[in-house]
């Protein structure tokens, strides 16, 4: 051969196609391979030469290998636009099965697979059957992955033609190659199928382990991975598997090394023998450490593996901390995994040392490396009693090094740290008020200023300190003003001198009036309220209550989870640290130990998992502001509102239409409705409501039962902005109310424009008042579903178009592990009723898959697919739509419509 | 299983493109392209290897500057996914001498050819070039290996020295030479990496070594090969040897913390002797990789001073010593130290009679970089540098500057003490007498040294 392959991309000017369809049917043997070299150059760029497709496999009876594959590999790119034509090679293909040459039997076997036309599966059945009992072991290992090939295009035939059988035979065949790809095709068959198909036995057991020492690296995974769905019989059978494993652990191939790992782990569960295990233990640990001399790829592969095994095992890797130390020159993705195990593995024996590695981190370049490296200071602290105080040490240290971003992540660990250990470490409170004004991310800001409300009393200057945010107050992110609004809040409590005073009148004013956070609004009212009642006593019981103890959670994942992965250590579910379910779209359920939730990890459905492992795999100690704030019931502090205060209530609702006076009574029934006013709240006044869709139209069902020992009449209902603009349609209708009765109503709603901005909720706030008695306010939970309308249903092909045109980033999925749809047809009609309309269904393995679409006002649309198999607990509900904000609700609503 | 394998250049052109199920959606390659280039846009973070989008997944490796991918659907191994990577990318280059963009395009269809070998419906079958000679019938067409960038660890031999032949590494094992007969000879390579880290006082923190002993050969009739190592090398940090190794630390025994071996390797005498028996395939691969924790003499001292010098100035001292033999000469040394984000400018003066050595301040990272061409065993050099800061700093240099980077190769020299005693090649008459080539580096890995 002469010249170089690339001269077959150059083109010529009389125009490609027909100049090659004239060289293909040259005489000259050499010329011919020369166009289908021409030809596959061609292809391989993209161009269509589809059209030449005769001419091609004119070419392929030879005996040239070299031509024979070149034809071969553009058969199997065309043969699907061809079909018709494909038959033409049928008849070479199965020449080429019995040829004496192994190597040719095995192409055409190979190639007939590849080729996935219906009309050329029928004729492949019986070549492929000689082929499975074939003399040469190339052969029948070609063979035995032709049968998961044409399982995938058509499985009655291959249970027809007995090819499982036949498969099942290979696995006591004498070449180990042919032994690990019959494994590998049974194991692929298995998971596609829900019947029992590839059960390993003790005597497959046997001799897949007598395989294993044989076969190639590539074989050893494949028969490993198998052997992980083998429950041993008992701790001897067990204990016999490890001991055949281990010597795998020597091997050079780190996917043979981790899939050993899965194993061992998986047997040693049965061993009962402490010394077995501890022995076992001693043995893996080399050989994990070893992985991260590998590439970087494979030592973040390992690290990934690592985090599960040391949450699970931490004796294994316990003295080897050293090793996870960062290098120089290890990529980012490197460094974040080790330091995370780095924080896992921290003790008091080594906690020195860990110490002085991420005070050097923190002083690198890489900006998200740095703050890593911080907050695992602040996490060791919280994690190691003892080591506290030299954590913190570390901390002032870098504090005073002024790095910016370095200050802040210091700051909101410290707090995490005062959190941990009350009262113990207030002294370095001076310290940080230094870099007070330095502060210009919301969480390092809310941070700091949760310290100073928590120890106003300590800082003498606490007042003026709080004072220089309030100026800026309106302009603060939602997370700063509601840690200033409860700073000061704790301030007056614990000072409540003039400055402090003055303070607390211009945020309450600022937060109730001035913004348009329901969260923020609702927390002052609150405070207010139990200002204005008894600031002694419960305003301090509530706010200066003493806050329970936060823990460490550097072993982030739940033991159920961690079970199911370790279950698949060594695959990508272990990388991404997610259930395979949640990022493979057709997998069969792995055998699960128990059938217990998982949380919410599969929350994030396909979204982009890796950004999950680098970013989110471990949330970061502090837990969100928010969730700090001492004030987090409401409910409790509710019922100390005593008396009415009217000056406050007067601008409550923030709207000036005037209450609407009631006229005519009118009745209704129907169940029983939730109870959103208490008796015990409205002084015997019980109020039960709920929104409701009839006939297109959204209501109000509102009941009122009079407790009172006198009679309650002039009902009036006044409704708070809201998501929607919801509003009432008319006067609320209730006739007055004798003591111990009770009336029910239907009030018609209607959307107004006073929208209530913000993110969307649900929630609906109500007064209600009467003649007799104070003003009442309650709120109200309503469902997404009554706002779901009449006009939501789409045609198939406009769903289409619409799912294809909305970004993956818009899709969100959400699993509801103990949904159980009993059947398909009443789900859909029960779901029709609720206005989310059927589109289309498809079957996946044993999973349904039902497609509905549903519109709530504004024209917002929603697509959903929802997947569930009948009977079984769990179903997994993916929404489209261009409004992500109202996903959260659209969940909860889907929820109470599907239990 | 794998669903695609594609090979990607810097500029994302589809170099070779390779689909096995037909079950990923079109423009997988262009969707992998785009995450990859833009994984964290406004930081240069580099993507994990293992990603997952929209239900697809992407394993990936970065060899000889191009991106090699594969897809799955399912949950599978992904260490196979990047062992196989590696190992389809060491096999082309087995095949073709030299693995780059064009090497791959002029021989697309033996790397096709191979592929359809490598790997049947996803399912990886044999990756070694021995046993991929019978099935592969294109040859190789060579490309001018003169001025591209080599690959792999062997490829350091090719740079500096002249005592290494340089072009063996790059010919392919199968290509006929053209003289007719190829040269029958086999290199065996005793590759260390070595990672220090000194504390601020000049202790040693952390050491490590990891080591591979590769073998390339191209003996034809694949003869038996005994290497011996150490006699008395001893294997597990806590094996029964944990005794003399104590007593003799410092001059004695090399105690490996473990170590594997590749599958051609017959381990039947190695626990008595230290020998290891093997039939070696064609084509490069690792005998065996070892891991050792054991102390050991670092090759370098590295001191490094900084010193304020009156407002918004600062002093900086570097200094390296040698520790290694003087008939050892380390060659291509980069020292590299960041300082101070708000330094502006920095002058250097090297020792007197400095030969071969440049310094530069990287104003873009903030570093000032030192190179020296070579280093003879024994000596000591040392640059002074003079800072000018923005700002008056804020009296806290060493947090700010550092830690001191170093980057070295050193043919000749193995820190581990690990030695092929004899390589003994099984001989098939009286005149074979093959060329054996065993060599010895000791290159940087993570060396540190913290202010």
């Amino acid at each position: 051969m002469s010249g170089h392959d690339s001269k077959y991309f150059s083109t010529t000017k009389k125009g490609e196609i027909p100049e090659l369809k004239e060289e293909l049917n040259s005489q000259y043997k050499d010329k011919r391979k020369d166009a289908v070299k021409k030809v596959i150059a061609a292809m391989t760029v993209g161009k269509d030469v589809s059209s030449l497709f005769t001419d091609v496999v004119n070419c392929m009876q030879t005996e040239n290998l070299e031509l024979k594959k070149l034809v071969y590999l553009y058969l199997i790119n065309y043969a699907k636009s061809q079909p018709d034509l494909a038959i033409l090679a049928v008849n070479t293909f199965v020449k080429d099965s019995q040829d004496p040459n192994p190597l040719i039997r095995a192409l055409a076997v190979r190639t007939m697979g590849c080729i996935r036309v219906d009309k050329i599966t029928e004729y492949l059945c019986d070549p492929l059957q000689r082929c499975l009992k074939d003399d040469d072991p190339y052969v029948r290992k070609t063979a035995a992955i032709c049968v998961a090939k044409l399982y995938d295009i058509n499985a009655e035939l291959v249970e027809d033609r007995g090819f499982l059988e036949a498969l099942k035979d290979l696995i006591s065949d004498n070449n180990p190659m042919v032994v690990a790809n019959a494994v590998a095709a049974l194991a692929e068959i298995q998971d596609s199928s829900a019947r029992p198909i590839f059960e390993i036995t003790s005597h497959t057991l046997t001799k897949l382990l007598t395989a294993l020492n044989e076969c190639t690296e590539w074989g050893q995974v494949f028969i490993l991975d198998s052997l992980s769905r083998y429950k041993a019989t008992d701790a001897r059978d067990a204990e016999n598997i490890v001991e055949r494993v281990t010597p795998r652990l020597q091997h050079a191939n780190c996917a043979v090394v981790l899939s050993a790992v899965k194993i061992i782990l998986l047997q040693m569960e049965l061993i009962t023998s402490t010394d077995v295990v501890r022995n076992l233990c001693k043995k893996m640990a080399p050989p994990l450490v070893t992985l991260l001399s590998a590439e970087p790829e494979i030592q973040y592969v390992a690290l990934r593996n690592i985090n599960l095994i040391v949450q699970k095992r931490p004796t294994i890797l316990a003295h080897e901390i050293k090793v996870f130390f960062c290098k120089y020159n290890d990529p980012i993705y490197v460094k974040m995994e080790k330091l995370e195990i780095m924080i896992k593995l921290a003790s008091d024996r080594n906690i020195d040392q860990v110490l002085l590695e991420f005070k050097e981190y923190a002083t690198e370049v890489d900006v998200d490396f740095v703050r890593k490296a911080v907050r695992a200071i602040g996490r060791c602290a919280i994690k190691l009693e003892r080591a506290a105080e030299r954590c913190i040490s570390v901390l002032l240290e870098l504090i005073k090094i002024k790095v910016n971003y370095v200050v802040q992540e210091a700051i909101i660990v410290i707090k995490d740290i005062f959190r941990r250990y009350p009262n113990t470490y207030e002294s370095i409170i001076a310290t940080l008020c230094e870099s007070l004004d330095t502060l210009d991310e919301p969480e390092a800001k809310a941070s700091m200023i949760w310290i100073i409300g928590e120890y106003a009393e300590r800082i003498d200057n606490a007042d003026e300190l709080l004072e220089s945010f309030l100026d800026t107050f309106p302009e603060e992110p939602a997370l700063v003003q509601l840690q200033l609004l409860t700073a000061t809040v704790k301030l007056f409590l614990k000072k409540p001198t003039e400055g402090p005073q003055q303070m607390i009148q211009a945020v309450l004013n600022n937060a109730t009036v001035e913004t348009d956070n329901p969260d923020l609004r609702d927390r002052a009212y609150i405070y207010w309220r139990l200002l204005s009642t008894d600031p002694e006593v419960a305003a301090k019981d509530v706010v200066l209550a003493e806050k329970p103890v936060i823990s460490d959670d550097s072993n982030q994942l739940d033991s159920s989870l961690l079970d199911e992965l370790l279950a698949n250590i060594s695959t990508l579910s272990s990388v991404y640290h997610k259930p395979p379910e949640a990022f493979v779209s057709c997998v069969k359920a792995a055998p699960r130990a128990d059938d217990e939730e998982f949380a919410d990890a599969g929350e994030t459905g396909y979204s982009e998992s890796p950004s999950q492992g680098v970013d989110g795999a471990s949330p970061s100690s502090s837990t969100g502001t928010s969730s700090n704030v001492p004030v987090k019931q409401p409910a409790a502090a509710a019922p100390a509102v005593a008396a009415p205060i009217p000056d406050l209530l007067g601008d409550l609702m923030g709207l000036d239409n005037a209450l609407v006076p009631v006229d005519e009574p009118t009745a209704s029934s129907g169940p029983p409705l939730p109870v959103v006013l208490p008796s015990t709240t409205g002084q015997g006044l019980q109020i039960s409501a709920q929104l409701v869709r009839r006939d297109g139209q959204i209501y109000y069902d509102i009941s009122f039962e009079n407790g009172t020992q006198g009679v309650l009449d002039g009902f009036m209902i006044q409704f708070n902005k809201n998501t929607f603009g919801l509003a009432a349609g008319g006067p609320l209708q209730v006739p007055p109310l004798q003591p111990g009765s009770s009336a029910r109503t239907l009030l018609a709603m209607v959307f107004s424009q006073n929208v209530s901005p913000g993110a969307p909720n649900s929630l609906l706030q109500v007064a209600v008042k009467n003649n007799q008695q104070p003003v009442w306010y309650f709120s109200d939970k309503g469902s997404l579903h009554v706002f779901f309308g009449e006009d939501g249903k789409m045609e198939r092909t406009s769903f289409l178009e619409a799912w294809k045109s909305l970004p993956d980033d818009n899709e969100y999925s959400k699993e509801y592990p103990n949904s159980v749809i009993s059947s398909i047809d009443a789900t859909v009609e029960h779901l029709a009723a609720s206005n989310v309309f059927f589109i289309a269904k498809r079957k996946n393995a044993n999973m349904d898959v039902l497609y509905l679409s549903a519109k709530i006002p504004r024209g917002i649309p929603f697509l959903i697919e929802l997947t569930a198999a009948v009977g079984v607990p769990g179903a997994k509900c993916a929404v489209k739509t261009p409004n992500r904000e109202f996903v959260p609700l659209f969940f909860e609503a889907m929820e109470s419509l599907i239990n | 299983m794998i669903s695609q394998f594609f090979v990607l250049s810097q500029r994302g052109d589809h170099i070779v493109f390779r689909d096995y199920r037909g079950e990923v959606p079109k423009g997988s390659a262009e969707i992998f392209f785009r995450k990859v280039k833009f994984w964290n846009e406004d930081e240069a973070e580099e993507a994990p290897p293992v990603f997952n989008i929209d239900g697809v997944n992407y394993v990936h490796v970065k060899v000889a500057g191009l991106f090699f991918v594969v897809t799955t659907m399912v949950n599978i191994s992904p260490s196979l996914l990047l062992e196989l990577l590696q190992r389809i990318a060491r096999v082309t280059k087995d095949y073709l001498g030299v693995l780059n963009e064009d090497s791959l395009r002029k021989n697309f269809i033996l790397v096709y050819e191979l592929l359809d070998e490598v790997i049947d419906f996803g399912y990886p079958q044999t990756t070694s070039t021995e046993a991929l000679k019978s099935y592969i019938f294109n040859e190789p067409i060579m490309v001018d290996a003169g001025r591209l960038p080599p690959l792999g660890p062997a490829a350091m031999f090719m740079q500096g020295t002249k005592r290494m032949p340089g072009t063996a590494v790059t010919k392919s094992v199968v290509a006929n030479e053209p003289g007719g007969k190829k040269r029958e000879e086999i290199f065996v390579d005793i590759i260390e990496k070595i990672s220090v880290t000194f504390s601020s006082s000049g202790y040693i923190l952390t050491s490590e070594i990891d080591g591979t002993i590769q073998m390339k050969s191209y003996l034809s009739g694949n003869p038996e090969i005994r290497l011996a190592l150490n006699e008395d090398l001893g294997i597990g940090k806590n094996s029964s040897s944990t005794h003399d190794y104590r007593s003799s630390s410092g001059g004695g025994s090399v105690v490996l913390d473990d170590c594997n071996f590749h599958e051609s390797v017959q381990l039947d005498s190695f626990d008595i002797d230290r020998t290891l028996h093997l039939i070696p395939p064609d084509g490069e691969f690792p005998v065996m990789n070892y891991r050792m924790t054991q102390e050991f003499k670092p090759p370098f001292r590295v001191t490094a001073l900084i010193e304020e010098a009156g407002p918004s100035r600062a002093e900086v001292l570097l200094k390296i010593r040698a520790d290694f033999p003087a008939n050892v000469t380390a060659n291509t040394i980069t020292v590299q130290m960041p300082v101070p984000s708000y330094t502006m400018r920095a002058s250097f003066e090297l020792e007197a009679g400095a030969v071969g050595q440049t310094t530069d301040f990287k104003e873009g990272t903030r570093r000032l970089e030192w190179n020296l061409k070579k280093i003879v065993g024994g000596s000591e050099h040392t640059l002074r540098a003079k800072l000018t800061f923005s700002q008056e700093s804020h009296g806290n240099l060493t947090k700010e500057a550092g830690p001191v980077n170093m980057n070295f190769t050193i043919p000749m020299y193995n820190a581990s003490k690990l030695q092929v005693r004899y390589l003994q090649i099984a001989k098939k008459s009286k005149t074979y007498n093959p060329y054996r080539w065993v060599r010895y580096v000791t290159q940087a890995n993570s060396y540190v040294a913290r202010l």
